[in-house]
């Protein structure tokens, strides 16, 4: 009997395998830094090429938009920690929401300390943070459904305290120096961005903690056949997610002087999500990551300002950010699917 | 590769060569980024004939049988030809696979947890419900065809059942029957069966092979890929060897023996140097089981002895899963008492039970120990991620050099330590898991079906991994529906039969043939069964 044997399986394995190798490095730099590269190419097409290149590369205008997006990209970090458990949370708009409503009433209608408003605010938040993490992880809810319960709900309490009213704190109390100052020549908001960022960066690739949660993602079962608590550390996703919202929306009253009904919500939380999911897109491909994530704040917010500044209506800003946001995820979906690993 | 097939069927004959060929492969191949999981691999199938499709885990079979089924494309350059058409491989479909004819059986039984075993039955079928696509379901028709399909393939189960609730054996009986239930009049076609008994019990497997015989009597080519090498002796008629992504050989079965088969699989000749059993009698007992009941399993007593790999032996149902999982604390018994080393085991759960050096590797590995979308390192590290957490920070590098370490102690066939888990071969990806617990040098290794998949190179290794924990001073519990494997692998063992104990025998009495004989006992459902 006549066998083709061994020697087959030696013969084709080295010549082309360099090859393939590089073409596969290539593919894979473009997959992991493609949304930075494209970041590079909005911000470099906007700032020379088009109509108001001056105006859009200008300290304002930059400075502008790092201020405006500090508190969507704090809100979009606080979502990460739930999602990369496998849960929604569409309840940090809302949270911020409250929390900037609480500290406004407490120092302006009740004349008490900011200190003491801020840790209304946080308890608050804390309470919120558990009634998700309660509802999802113990009672089994899900967390879509539950969290957008909770935000709506959150969302009425804030309408009933502040009916129309537009609650002002006085411009020369600490909480609105800390807000609108630059320091170093940089909004202070962004410091506050770029702590939360290192932070959660740490918590989530450098501590037992983050690899947890990513296991509890992958596959809850597995994780607590590994012996997790799984119950428990889904309830703390959500009680730091609630916890650092709540913070945000104290940063937002500072940052704009006043809050209102119509401040947080679904509308803060929307945003929010999008940079999470379009940030899963690059730097770590198919995770939620937090650089990822701050990319995508800003390569929106950038590409935004562009075509504001350009006279484009904001019917225009929205198809860019949804589409955007297919596009980018549809792209990372089809890479994956081409190359891996 | 077609010429030296050519010239095998040459050896093969003159009759079976006018026999028409069933599928035709050419020069299949398929690149994954760097890895090449086929390397022109040709293949024909015969009309009537069973063939083996064999090799190592990672050899390229799931990726061969994936891209015949359409769902996974082929590099450039290849073939398919089935049922009178040729199509590219890079250009194979479902709908090609389902128009020509060829039904396949998956690895991973992709069942749908949530729905009913009627449901999963009726949307695996060509025919579908039998009804239009907005006409109401004829609930009772799609009960009564769900009933006499489980009745053919003899499983007790009402049709009602969600699927999240039947155990990994029955889901995949279930997803054969899905593939096979309108197969009895319908011979045309291929039928292609990835590792259909690799978590099935030996009578169920026995019952499958009887039927895979009799319909490739009647004229059904057959592709079956398997690691049971008794199985290839036993039914196939020819025999294809894979060996990384490379086509090695294919001749015919006859005259081959299981260490023919394993060299090879390997490409070298495998000493069957198992550790050998032997019975321990004066050790003190490390785990003492007395009056335990839980779930199925009905007053239990049993000593695990120091040093000690006790098997658990018996039938899909007789709870042995329930007894491994009460023992690692997923689950609180309803009477009894569990001793390990003298001193209760608390109902902690099963982090205490970690913490005293119990361990176990579920039998459900998709379900109950695959982190998927994560790197085969971080599913290494799962079961004790806090060892690498130094100076503030997870030590990456540590981790990386002990990942390393495991592939390579544990045989594992990968791209790096970086491959996500879901890409790894099935064989491959129940190394590590079984990696990721014995890494810990636990006191007491609970396994549940701890070769599954795994292919004989591998399995003979991890036999001695497992024998090297014992001899270092641990002892072992093995649950396997595969009689030679506890056979080859226990001192003792323990046959269960309906929550009862039916049996012991201890080493040199224990063999395949006793254990066999002892899980059907008295009267057991399985011989009463119709074949399908
Ligand atoms: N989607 C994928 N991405 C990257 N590599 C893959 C992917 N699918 C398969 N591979 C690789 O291709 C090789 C062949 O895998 P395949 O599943 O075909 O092996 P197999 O012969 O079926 O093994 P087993 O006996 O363990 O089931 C493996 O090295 C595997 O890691
Ligand atoms: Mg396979």
């Amino acid at each position: 009997m006549t066998t083709t044997d061994a020697a087959v399986a030696a013969t084709s394995e080295n010549a082309p395998v360099t090859a393939a190798r590089r073409q596969h490095v290539a593919r894979s730099l473009v997959e992991r830094y493609g949304l930075v590269i494209l970041f590079v190419v909005v911000f470099v097409a906007f700032a020379s090429v088009w109509n108001y290149p001056a105006t859009f590369r200008s300290s304002d205008n930059v400075q502008q938009v790092l201020r405006s997006q500090a508190i969507p990209a704090i809100l979009a970090l606080a979502s990460i920690l739930p999602l990369v458990c496998g849960q929604f949370d569409l309840t940090v708009g809302s949270v911020a929401g409250i929390s900037a409503i609480t500290v406004a009433g407490a120092i302006t209608d009740h004349h008490l300390s900011l200190a003491l408003g801020i840790v209304l605010a946080l308890g608050i938040g804390l309470v919120i943070g558990l009634v998700n993490g309660l509802l999802v992880a113990y009672v089994g809810v899900n967390s879509l459904i539950a969290t957008l319960g909770v935000g709506i709900a959150v969302s009425g309490l804030v309408e009933w305290y502040a009916g129309g009213r537009s609650i002002l704190i006085a411009t020369t109390g600490s909480l609105a120096k800390v807000g609108s100052r630059n320091w170093f020549g940089v909004p202070s908001l962004v410091y506050f961005v770029a702590g939360f960022a290192v932070v959660f960066y740490y918590l989530l690739q450098h501590t037992p903690l983050g690899r947890y949660l990513h296991s509890i993602g992958s596959n809850a079962t597995a994780a607590h056949l590994v012996g997790l608590d799984v119950r428990r550390l889904t309830l703390l996703a959500f009680v730091v997610s609630a916890l650092v919202s709540a913070i945000a929306g104290v940063l937002y009253l500072g940052a704009i002087g006043s809050a209102s009904a119509s401040g947080g919500g679904i509308p803060l939380t929307l945003p929010a999500l999008v940079a999470v999911f379009l940030g899963a897109t690059t730097i770590k491909p198919g995770r939620f990551n937090v650089l990822g994530t701050l990319v995508a704040v800003y390569l929106l917010a950038f590409a935004l300002s562009g075509l504001s500044l350009n006279g484009v209506e904001s019917w225009v800003q929205n198809l860019v950010t949804g589409t955007g946001l297919v596009l980018a995820v549809t792209f990372s979906t089809l890479a994956a699917r081409e190359g891996s690993p | 590769m077609g010429r030296q097939l050519t010239s095998t069927f040459h050896e093969v004959g003159q009759v079976e060569r006018e026999q028409a060929l069933a599928l035709n492969l050419t020069n299949v191949s398929k690149t994954f980024g760097v890895t090449k999981a086929l390397d022109g691999v040709s293949l024909q199938v015969r009309k009537g004939s069973i063939h083996a499709l064999l090799g190592a885990n990672g050899s390229g079979k799931s990726t061969l049988v994936k891209i015949i089924a359409g769902v996974e494309s082929a590099d450039h350059g290849s073939q398919v030809e089935a049922g009178g058409r040729t199509v590219a491989g890079h250009h194979t479909s479902p709908a090609f696979a389902r128009e020509t004819g060829i039904h396949v059986v998956h690895q991973d039984p992709a069942v749908f947890g949530h729905l009913s075993v009627a449901d999963n039955l009726a949307i695996g079928r060509a025919a579908g419900y039998d009804a239009g696509l907005v006409a109401p379901i004829r609930e009772r028709r799609v009960h009564r065809h769900t009933r006499a399909v489980l009745d053919r393939f003899g499983l007790d189960i009402d049709p009602k059942t969600p699927v999240a609730a039947l155990g990994p054996g029955a889901r995949a009986m279930l997803a054969i029957a899905r593939v096979l239930q309108d197969q009895e009049q319908d011979t045309g076609g291929v039928l292609i069966l990835d590792e259909p008994t690799a978590s099935l019990p030996s009578a169920e497997a026995d019952q499958l092979i009887a039927t895979l015989q009799r319909w490739a009597a009647a004229g059904q080519a057959i592709v079956y890929v398997t690691h049971r090498l008794d199985e290839v002796t036993r039914m196939a008629d020819t025999v294809t060897v894979l060996r990384d992504g490379a086509h090695v050989t294919t001749r015919q079965a006859a005259g081959l023996t299981e260490e023919d088969l394993v060299e090879l699989i390997v490409g070298r000749s495998v000493a069957e140097a198992f550790p050998p059993s032997r019975p321990i009698v004066d050790a003190e007992p490390l785990l003492e089981v007395r009056g335990l009941c839980s779930g199925r399993i009905q007053d239990l007593s049993f000593d695990v002895r120091r040093g000690e790999i006790l098997g658990i032996g018996g039938l899909l149902g007789s709870g042995r899963t329930t007894l491994l999982s009460t023992l690692f604390g997923v689950r609180q018994p309803a009477a009894g008492e569990i001793r390990l080393d003298g001193e209760p085991l608390a109902a902690g759960g099963i982090r205490a039970a970690i913490r005293r050096g119990i361990v176990m590797v579920p039998e459900d590995r998709s379900r109950e120990a695959a982190l998927p979308g994560l790197t085969t390192r971080e599913n290494l590290s799962a079961s004790r991620v806090s060892r690498y957490w130094r100076r503030g920070r997870l030590d990456h590098r540590l981790e990386a050099r002990e990942a390393r370490g495991s592939i390579a102690e544990f045989l594992v066939r990968v791209a790096s330590d970086a491959q996500p888990f879901h890409t790894l071969s099935g064989g491959n990806q129940q190394k590590v898991i079984l990696a990721r617990w014995l890494r810990l040098t636990p006191g007491l290794i609970l396994l549940d079906e701890p070769t599954q998949g795994v292919d004989a190179g591998a399995r003979a290794e991890i036999y001695r991994l497992v024998r090297t924990a014992v001899d270092a001073g641990a002892s072992a519990i093995v649950v396997s529906s595969d009689p030679e494997e506890l056979a080859k692998m226990a001192d003792r063992v323990l046959v269960i039969s309906r929550g009862k104990l039916s049996a012991e025998l201890t080493a040199p009495a224990v063999t395949a043939h006793r254990i066999v004989e002892a899980s059907f006992g008295s009267a057991h459902p399985h011989e009463e069964r119709e074949r399908p």
